[in-house]
């Protein structure tokens, strides 16, 4: 596995690469922990409230250890028109968890925005993997494999 | 009515992967022309005369936003605005995802006439896709000497970058996305100064809507005469609609400004499918209003007149078979999410929202409820920061006024 320091010396220490170099640790390591924030501050010459402030904003860069099944349900328009919400009752009913619960330290189930993915909704993502036009139905099928 | 094709023209004919197959079919000719025939200041007199307004939502004139960053000295930048994350709009990744290079002609064109040495795409945080597609895309431009130093043999220079964002809505609004470009958090800043007079890192910066910037090679190839003719005078050209919903035929479709909402579903869709039965429709994604059955004659433009704002174009068809509910719980907690939270009025209004949204799904709604509703939607039409506490509220608005989902 790649250290923190190599990845934070793929970019220049300017403040624009900050948010690209956040991104990259989230993705690399799972999230961006508190000690991989401050070599981040020390790395950019910036305080470490400054790499929180940034970090936290963004749904692309996680603060927190992720569980190890994350699902992902978007109930943007068009998929909230073609049954995401029957999808989200069927997931907490077969996860036994309420979604946007952020307790479960193994499950993690979210109502997420538009993907851009319409017309081919409801769009479920399961630990980044994506899955189109998901019926209530077809939820055992697809989390049965992560469980 | 027109049927000219600007954007789509070549979609389905040319590989995107592939610069020749733009160039076969005529493309970086309005490059060329520009490097070889004209200065900047002829074609900026174009653009403005076109007509072409912004496709962001706004609408802004692009000829008068483009001369406001030319007329400046000194160091300027071009950021191309593919962030695109209003729920059911896809129009902006569909351009890149059919003709990267028409967008990259516009992107480069609209550089050098500002004077700009360096450019970006702001692309949406979840457009891995389209992001590899316009590496490529920049790659063999610059192999064509269309990029970097020297564009064809001239002493114009330009330099390309892409940024990506990381999932957040608030970071399509030009002052956000220039804050999250800049490290900090995807904030919008208090606007004057605008970004055309101190934007990124302080300098002069021109943000346009990646379909606005597709219209400029074709403006310069064809004049801006012929470009004023197509669509409504008020804000002509061609527009991007996505069809989505109870609808035959889904997807992205060009047609001119000005066509009513009935064509556009019944002409360009197809209708409803069999057996649904029409009940309203939504312009403009999660932040757009409502039309009923008797408002369907209403044609769409850009216009502060028109009475529904085009926005980003897309057009969702609801039956009567769907949940009102769902589909208020899905504009409530969008934005709920998506509140950057720098005011209260949005942050505390979104949230109350879609507090109130659970309840009327689980048929508990009080009459306190209702009363405060009507609180919560002027403050958030009145008092908020950026437009995204006034988007928060349309389609609620809409909802108890004209679908009645309170009761008379
Ligand atoms: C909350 C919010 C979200 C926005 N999202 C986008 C977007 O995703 N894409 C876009 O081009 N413009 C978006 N805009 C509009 C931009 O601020 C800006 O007006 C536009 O990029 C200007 O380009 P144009 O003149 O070509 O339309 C958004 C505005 C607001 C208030
Ligand atoms: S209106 Fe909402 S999104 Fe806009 S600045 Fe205020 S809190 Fe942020």
């Amino acid at each position: 596995m790649r250290s923190i320091e190599k990845v934070l010396l793929e970019f220049d220490p300017e403040t624009r690469n900050l948010l690209p170099a956040l991104k990259k640790i989230s993705a690399a390591f799972g999230y961006v922990s508190e000690k991989d924030a401050k070599k981040t501050a020390e790395y950019f010459s910036i305080p470490l409230s400054k790499t929180y402030e940034t970090a936290s904003f963004y749904d692309l860069v996680w603060t927190k250890k992720q569980p190890s099944l994350a699902v992902q349900v978007c109930s943007g328009t068009n998929c909230a028109v073609s049954g995401s919400f029957e999808v989200i009752k069927e997931m907490e009913n077969y996860l036994k968890i309420k979604a946007g619960d952020g307790f479960n330290s193994k499950i993690k189930l979210e109502i997420i925005s538009c993907l851009g993915q319409c017309g081919e909704g409801p769009v479920v993502v399961v630990n980044g993997k994506i899955f189109t036009r998901v019926t209530a139905s077809g939820v055992h099928g697809i989390l049965e494999e992560w469980l | 009515m027109s049927n000219t094709k600007i954007i789509t023209n070549n979609w389905g004919k040319i590989d995107p992967d592939k610069i020749e197959s733009y160039i076969a079919v005529g493309g970086y000719s309005a490059l060329k022309k520009f490097i070889r025939d004209l200065d900047a200041q002829t074609v900026l007199a174009e653009i403005k005369k076109s007509g072409l307004c912004g496709r962001g939502g706004a609408g802004f004139s692009t000829g008068d936003k483009l001369s406001l960053v030319a007329t400046q000295g000194g160091e300027k930048y071009f950021i191309c605005n593919l962030d695109e994350s209003e729920p059911g709009t896809h129009k902006d990744r569909s351009i890149v995802d059919n003709n990267p290079h028409v967008l990259l002609e516009g992107i480069i064109l609209s550089s050098l006439i500002i004077g700009a040495k360096k450019a970006f795409i702001y692309i949406n945080g979840h457009y891995e896709k389209q992001k590899e597609i316009l590496e490529m895309a920049l790659e063999q431009a610059e192999k064509n000497e269309f990029l970097g130093r020297g564009i064809i043999g001239s002493c114009y220079d330009l330099e390309v970058e892409i940024f990506q964002g990381a999932g957040a809505y608030v970071c399509g609004e030009e002052t956000a996305l220039i804050n999250s470009m800049e490290g900090n958090r995807g904030e919008p800043k208090l606007r004057p100064p605008y970004p055309t007079g101190s934007g990124l890192w302080g300098k002069p910066t021109c943000v346009n809507n990646a379909e606005t910037v597709s219209n400029i090679p074709w403006i310069i190839l064809n004049g801006a005469d012929a470009y004023s003719k197509i669509g409504a005078p008020c804000s002509p050209g061609t527009k991007l609609y996505i069809l989505g919903g109870s609808i035959r035929n889904p997807g992205v479709v060009e047609a001119p400004t000005g066509i009513t909402i009935r064509e556009l579903i019944f002409n360009f869709g197809g209708g409803l499918p069999r057996g649904k039965e029409f009940w309203f429709t939504q312009i403009g994604g999660a932040s757009g209003h409502l039309v009923l059955e008797s408002e369907l004659d209403t044609p769409l433009t850009f216009s502060r007149e028109c009475p529904v704002s085009l926005g980003s174009g897309a057009i969702l068809v609801v039956d009567r078979s769907v949940n009102i509910y769902d589909l208020i719980l899905s504009w409530t907690g969008f934005f709920r999410r998506e509140s950057c939270g720098k005011c209260l009025s949005c942050r505390e209004g979104t949230f109350r929202l879609h507090e109130i949204a659970g309840r009327l799904q689980d048929g508990e709604i009080s009459d306190r409820d209702k009363e405060s509703l009507k609180d919560i939607l002027w403050t958030l039409n009145n008092t908020t920061f950026c437009p995204l506490g006034k988007f928060a509220a349309t389609a609620m608005g809409d909802a108890i006024l004209k679908l009645k989902i309170l009761g008379d």
